[in-house]
């Protein structure tokens, strides 16, 4: 069995194990929750993870460089307030063009933290520590104790993320869930054919060796900053459509979530490899255990941030010990066919 | 600053020879006397939250009225730093030697020690909208409502949507948050009466004060409960996070919300059913009230003992009595409250 699992890549083996522990997680609720598996489960799950796999696919981005990005949650309430705002002041306003106001505002962000982690040299997690605060008052100063209601805004905006696209079954397929899958599953392709995007993995897993061979190490960590800025401002726009009231808390703990998502989705907090459709599962698992932790009489509301942390934890730790069992098992594979190989030859 | 120190300790000589005329006085009402100087911070749970914004406007309006040359600060922790920064603001309020804080208590009992070193520099501590749950290191409460009657106005409209009979849950803000836990024991209390005997309880579950989180939490509920009728919401961001869910899935003519809301925020899931009934009091008025018995306690004119009495301007008399809800702790009731429905929410979300 391991013998067989070895021959796999493992980033494909990493995505065919996140799916089984999707599996059992759900099993394990189905035996503990009334009406469990249901279509709603589906519904809800989809709805839900449409926000959090953008700003999963954006922190990938960023912790593939070596980087992490803590202000995403300030990023989204700024933009989602930003965008209602805009959308309330100017109510005839192209889609299109809502939409590129998010991501543009989402990029800026992304730039102001990206300067300063590339070009400054400041420690991203200092630097995103400083403003996840700093874009969250900036918020709380911008918002001047109003909020954006649902009324404010116009009706298709309202509407997009739940219209339902298709349905399989019970399952339905909506705008925001299509939406976002698309989006990942297009980062995902660049990530993996585009020139430019394969820098971000040459320099999170050797920056010196990707210095040599001529990558500028500061203009692709910008570039991963400015578009995982522009992801989290989308993520904003999809916040501001799904929940219509937005007051200064919108996003809040996001940043939590998406490390989470990125992590138990295998990206390597260490930067360098990973995939954003194993962090896509990260987040539809997180999402998962935390809609049915609320549904779990047996777990009060006190514990349930505690038995998520923990599920975390363990998902991450089993997942390290497996895999450098998995990679020592491969290399020893590998090292025995050279063997035989040069002993033939 | 040198200045800010002449100008209390010339409020405090002034205290010390007005609270003796007090003292004759109690019992009779006391007319506050306006144009003291004497500098005051309206701490809130935090900043950004339209109540809150409307509870200084009403503290501004009765600034002006009492023509106070003294400074009223509105200062606030950002939402991710509630607990740690009201804690923050009382303890430099203090240092400060700021004439009052007007709360809204976020932290619990962990504010204790802060508000008591507060009183000890001098600084008088008046709790609004939430209370310090032990009524340590608090000079006065100013209750927007009766908790006890919140539960009972909670429990009729319930009674009320639900036709006398059906399953509802609770969707409320934060597990520690000292109000809302009131008001839902007290409902809890008043459903125990045989008029909402048929009214089963099912859940109590927690938004955070988050329109994300209470939107989860509320489909959450409606999953785990097939035939659940109605949910309510004693916080503003979760009973209107709860209708937008409801809306969303086509689930109003089957789950109804109510809680406490504002109207401007509820009126449309009001006139389309999602919301019948909610209620509310005036913030503004709440930030007025408080704004005058903190002026009468920190400017020495009241002693803040129960039974003492005083007007307060334009919404009239009110006594410090003892409150029904926390041993040894004193409020002052403002009350009432207004039931909305689509009768009059239009009305009110002007």
């Amino acid at each position: 069995m391991m013998r067989a699992l070895s021959d796999l890549n493992p980033q494909t083996l990493r995505i065919l194990a996140l799916l089984l522990v999707l599996a059992l997680v759900v099993l394990f609720f189905a035996t503990q929750i009334d009406n469990y598996v249901t279509g709603r489960l589906f519904n809800r799950i989809s709805s839900s993870v449409a926000i959090m796999a953008l700003i999963a696919t954006a922190q990938t981005l960023v912790i593939l460089t070596r980087n992490i990005d803590l202000s995403v949650g300030s990023v989204v309430g700024f933009t989602a307030f930003a965008t209602g705002s805009l959308i309330a002041g100017f109510p005839e306003l192209h889609p299109l063009l809502l939409v590129s106001f998010s991501m543009l505002l989402g990029a800026c962000f992304g730039a102001f933290n990206g300067f300063f982690v590339a070009y400054a040299r400041v420690p991203a997690i200092i630097v995103t520590l400083a403003t996840l605060a700093l874009f969250r008052s900036a918020l709380v100063e911008f918002a001047d104790g109003r909020s954006i209601t649902s009324s404010q805004l116009p009706q298709w905006l309202t509407s997009f993320p739940n219209t339902r696209l298709f349905e399989i079954g019970d399952f339905q397929f909506r705008a925001a869930f299509v939406v976002a899958i698309i989006i990942v599953i297009a980062v995902h392709i660049a990530l993996q054919r585009l020139k430019v995007a394969r820098k971000l993995y040459a320099i999170g897993s050797n920056p010196e060796a990707a210095e040599m061979a001529g990558i500028n190490q500061k203009a692709t960590v910008f570039f991963a900053f400015v578009c995982a800025g522009a992801l989290t401002g989308l993520a904003g726009f999809m916040f501001l459509a799904r929940f219509g009231n937005i007051t200064v808390v919108a996003g809040l703990g996001f940043e939590l979530k998406s490390v989470a998502a990125a992590v138990v989705g295998g990206v390597n907090i260490f930067g360098g490899s990973g995939t954003v459709f194993g962090a896509l599962i990260g987040a539809v698992l997180v999402d998962l255990i935390e809609t049915s932790l609320v549904r779990w009489q047996l777990v009060s509301e006190f514990w349930r941030e505690a038995v998520l942390g923990m599920l975390i934890l363990t998902a991450v730790a089993l997942d390290a010990i497996v895999m450098r069992r998995l990679v020592a098992l491969r290399a020893a594979k590998h090292h025995e066919k050279r063997e035989r190989e040069v002993a033939n030859g | 600053m040198k200045t800010l120190m002449t100008s209390c300790a010339a409020a405090a000589l002034l205290a010390t020879g007005l609270s003796t005329a007090t003292i004759a006085t109690a019992g009779a009402q006391t007319m506050l006397d306006g144009g003291e100087s004497v500098d005051m911070v309206l701490l809130p749970k935090f900043l950004g939250i339209l109540v809150f914004d409307q509870a200084n406007e009403g503290a501004m309006e009765a600034h002006a009225e009492l023509e106070n040359p003294g400074e009223l600060l509105f200062l606030g922790p950002t939402p991710e730093n509630s607990v740690a920064g009201q804690i923050e603001i009382m303890t430099t309020a203090a240092t400060q030697g700021q004439g009052a804080v007007l709360l809204s208590n976020n932290a619990g009992d962990q504010i204790v020690p802060a508000a008591q070193a507060a009183q000890e520099a001098g600084t008088r501590v008046v709790t609004w909208d939430s209370p310090i749950p032990s009524g340590d290191g608090e000079d006065v409460f100013v209750a927007q409502v009766d908790f006890g009657s919140i539960g009972v106005v909670m429990a009729d409209m319930a009674h009320s949507i639900l036709g006398g009979s059906g399953k509802m849950a609770v969707l409320s803000a934060t597990p520690d948050a000292a109000n809302q836990n009131a008001w839902i024991a007290a409902m809890e209390e008043a459903l125990e009466d045989d008029k909402y005997a048929d009214i089963e309880l099912v859940d109590i579950v927690y938004g955070d004060d988050q329109a994300e989180v209470s939107y989860n939490r509320a489909l959450a509920l409606v999953d785990q409960y097939p035939d659940l009728g109605l949910i309510m919401s004693p916080t503003t961001v979760g009973i209107q996070a709860s209708a937008k869910a409801m809306q969303d899935e086509g689930l109003c003519d089957q789950v109804r919300v109510s809680g406490l809301g504002l109207p401007a925020e509820m009126v449309s899931y009001t006139m389309n059913g999602c919301a019948p009934e909610f209620a509310l009091w005036d913030f503004r008025d709440l930030g007025y009230l408080t704004y005058y018995t903190a002026y009468g306690l920190a400017t020495g004119q009241l002693t803040g003992e129960i039974g003492e009495s005083f007007t307060a301007g334009r919404m009239g008399e009110y006594t410090i009595e003892e409150d029904p809800s926390r041993e040894g702790a004193r409020r002052i009731l403002m009350g009432p409250f207004t039931v909305y429905t689509s009768e009059n929410v239009e009305a009110a979300a002007q």
